[in-house]
């Protein structure tokens, strides 16, 4: 069934089969993982609230959780069910659970196209049992689903990152994983983590479309390696990307496709290149790396499009708004001239140093107090021909990062359509005043390049919602 | 992947509409003579074959030829390069001499994106700097604008440097073309349109290659 995508985001309750004692095997990560919301103990974990069931033959509880031998000996209900057995076992498990009426299936285990032609014939064989039943169908070869807001972690991920409105649809089970303990770090949000695996019924563009609808993601970010039906993705990220923003990251981007001499378009138009053209055609954004994936999501997630290519940098550094605007110009983020009229509104505040640049970069010179942040923030964007913000802070004796936050949260009030993208250049003593700002949907980051790119991405939003 | 032949390829250019030098398939030196006078010289020849994929390293093409005996030795030379690889021969095409700035346009068949339209300029800026645009197939005479828009090179076209602008209009209208033949024709592979030589009044078709899927 792949309409009715609920009941695998929004179960009320998951059996997982394969569930083990052995704290070292992937079922009883899964079940812990669902009992305790995770296994690496971070302060997003929350149990999952629903029923929780597990499926082992040879025991009787599992982490309190009573089991049972079979899932169709379990008499309530069941939504969803987290599957890994050895693959030769599969289909029979699919079978009982068809049987038991389970609305979506999560299946982990390996063993199925990924062998080849063997196991692919497998791979068959368990979908149409979930097709003929009505299952929702995510994998096989999976690490799972996790979704925060409703405190399932359905997955053998470490553990829980912290709830946001960016939904990570991922291939490769690795990249999601590896992310999580990432984003608890740096307190990165996600709406969903998708671990799809081989896809033997789900693939992107159906989580895409579902996604389009979910009340919980803002912005959707895509890792992909191949599609079956490109032009079937095309048609969905076209319609989603109108409403919520698509960013992807395709990974062969040094494959120069089969060298077919007969055809010169054949080889220049390689598979990647091939990729890079369908996405600019359908409204999704292309990212090189993992790192530009979630920074342009953030900023797109969080921040409306620049209605204008029209943008000013404030900064306390004078090389790093030189180098911002290097970038900005780089990537064909146009940086106007400050108009005499606004420089007399900056002068009239008399919260400017004497030497301040009185030009875009705005350099409001190293001692800037967060006074002269507000000053300069709030006059930039009360001008019309201003349609976004970077604003840069370098840590020194005198400023105030926390201060300099408040003033920025409280101009993301007054200007909603208004961008406003930070680098608060720094680590330790910056890190509780970017918290501050990304807690209040300013995007901070710790290059002036990122912040240059995340600013690009959100004037081409705006442009992609002209057409 | 079969090479349509000169007959075929050309029957589906004309289909099409699209603007293909004026050429003529000859197969003796009389011909030669006899058409080259018919176009006018200077002339270009080159040899039609579907083994012969890169023509001139194989000696098989000849370009301002200017006269009648010029046309004849031409006609041989081909042919004689040609026995030399041990190709099957069609016979050779007689164009116009036309000069202009070369472009390339082109159709792969993607397995997951089904027709993708390729832009390009001709000669090193292709072979050299893979300085191309692509996009999925329908295209519309906007995105082939900005096909051609998109390019590095793109400037070239526009009349950088006191050159002349060309006929971008021209250009685009073959843009469209392939990509309503491609997606009528789902036959074909792939399309080569190469070079397709434009100036400041036209564009036109000097050399097309079009292969189709094995049956």
């Amino acid at each position: 069934m792949k309409n009715n995508l609920e009941k695998l985001f929004k179960p009320k309750s998951v059996a997982v089969i394969g569930a083990s004692r052995d704290p070292d095997s992937v079922g009883h990560g899964i079940l812990k993982n669902l009992v305790r919301g995770c296994v690496f103990q971070a302060e997003f974990c929350r149990p999952f609230k629903g029923r929780i069931y597990a499926v082992n033959p040879k025991a009787s509880s599992i982490l309190n959780t009573r089991s049972f031998p079979s899932i169709k000996d379990i008499e309530e209900d069941l939504d969803l069910a987290v599957i890994a057995v050895p693959a030769k076992i599969v289909s029979s498990v699919m079978k009982d659970c068809a049987e038991k009426k389970v609305k979506a299936i999560i299946l982990i285990s390996a063993g199925f196209a990924e062998l080849g032609e063997k196991g692919k014939k497998l791979q068959d064989e368990i979908t149409s049992i979930a097709e003929k039943a009505n299952i929702s169908l995510v994998g096989p070869n999976c690490l799972g689903i996790i979704r925060p807001s409703a405190n399932l972690n359905a997955s053998f991920a470490p553990s829980m990152p912290p709830e946001g409105n960016i939904a990570f649809v991922s291939q490769s089970g690795a990249i999601a994983d590896s992310i999580i303990d990432w984003a608890i770090e740096n307190r990165y949000g996600f709406s969903n983590l998708i671990s799809y695996g081989n896809k033997a019924m789900l693939d992107e563009t159906d989580f895409l479309e579902w996604l389009d609808k979910d009340e919980k993601t803002k912005t959707v970010a895509l890792y992909i390696e191949g599609m079956k039906d490109g032009r079937k993705f095309m048609e969905a990220a076209k319609k989603v990307s109108m409403k919520k923003p698509i960013v992807a990251l395709k990974s062969g981007m040094t494959e120069k496709g089969a060298k077919a001499a007969s055809s010169h378009t054949g080889s220049l138009a390689g598979s990647y290149n091939v990729y890079k053209a369908a996405f600019k055609q359908s409204g999704v954004f292309l990212a090189s790396t993992i790192e530009e994936l979630f920074d342009i999501s953030k900023a797109l997630a969080n921040q409306p499009p620049a209605k204008k290519n029209s943008i000013a940098i404030i900064t306390n550094g004078g090389g790093c708004g030189v180098l911002c605007a290097d970038y900005c110009s780089k990537l064909g983020v146009n940086l106007p001239d400050l108009k005499d009229s606004t420089i007399k509104k900056l002068d009239k505040t008399k919260k400017m140093h004497p030497a301040y640049s009185k030009s875009n970069p705005l350099d409001i010179i190293g001692d800037a107090l967060p006074e002269t942040y507000e000053a300069a923030v709030n006059t930039l964007l009360q001008e019309d021909y201003i349609s976004g913000l970077i604003v840069i802070q370098t840590l020194q004796t005198m400023t105030n990062p926390e201060k300099n936050a408040m003033i920025l949260i409280e101009a993301r009030k007054k200007f909603p359509d208004k961008p406003i993208i930070c680098t608060y250049m720094g680590g330790k003593f910056s890190r509780k005043s970017i918290f501050m700002l990304e807690a209040h949907k300013i995007p901070d980051y710790n290059d002036v390049s990122k912040a240059a790119k995340a600013m690009k991405a959100l004037i081409e939003r705006n442009e992609q919602l002209k057409k | 992947m079969p090479q349509l032949n000169f007959n075929r390829t050309k029957k589906i250019i004309d289909k099409y509409k699209l603007p293909f030098a004026r050429s003529f398939l000859i197969k003796s030196s009389e011909e030669a003579v006899k058409r080259s006078k018919e176009l006018g010289f200077p002339v270009a020849m080159k040899i039609s074959s579907p083994d012969i994929i890169h023509k001139s390293d194989a000696g098989c093409v000849a370009a301002e030829i200017k006269d009648e005996d010029h046309a004849k030795k031409a006609y041989e030379d081909i042919i004689k390069n040609a026995k030399k690889k041990k190709a099957k021969i069609e016979g050779v095409i007689v164009q116009k001499n036309i000069s202009g700035v070369e472009a390339i346009i082109g159709m792969k068949s993607d397995p997951q994106f089904g027709p993708v339209i390729l832009f390009g300029m001709g000669g090193i800026f292709v072979e050299i700097f893979e300085d191309i645009s692509l996009r999925i197939a329908p295209i519309d005479k906007k995105i082939a604008e900005e096909m051609i828009d998109e390019i590095r090179s793109s400037d070239i076209l526009k009349g950088a440097r006191g050159r002349e602008p060309v006929n971008i209009k021209s250009l685009k209208d073959i843009l469209v073309k392939i990509s309503n033949l491609s997606m009528e024709n789902k036959k074909l592979e792939s399309i080569d349109l190469n070079p397709v030589i434009v100036d400041k009044k036209t564009a036109k078709i000097v050399d097309a290659r079009m292969m189709e899927y094995e049956k």
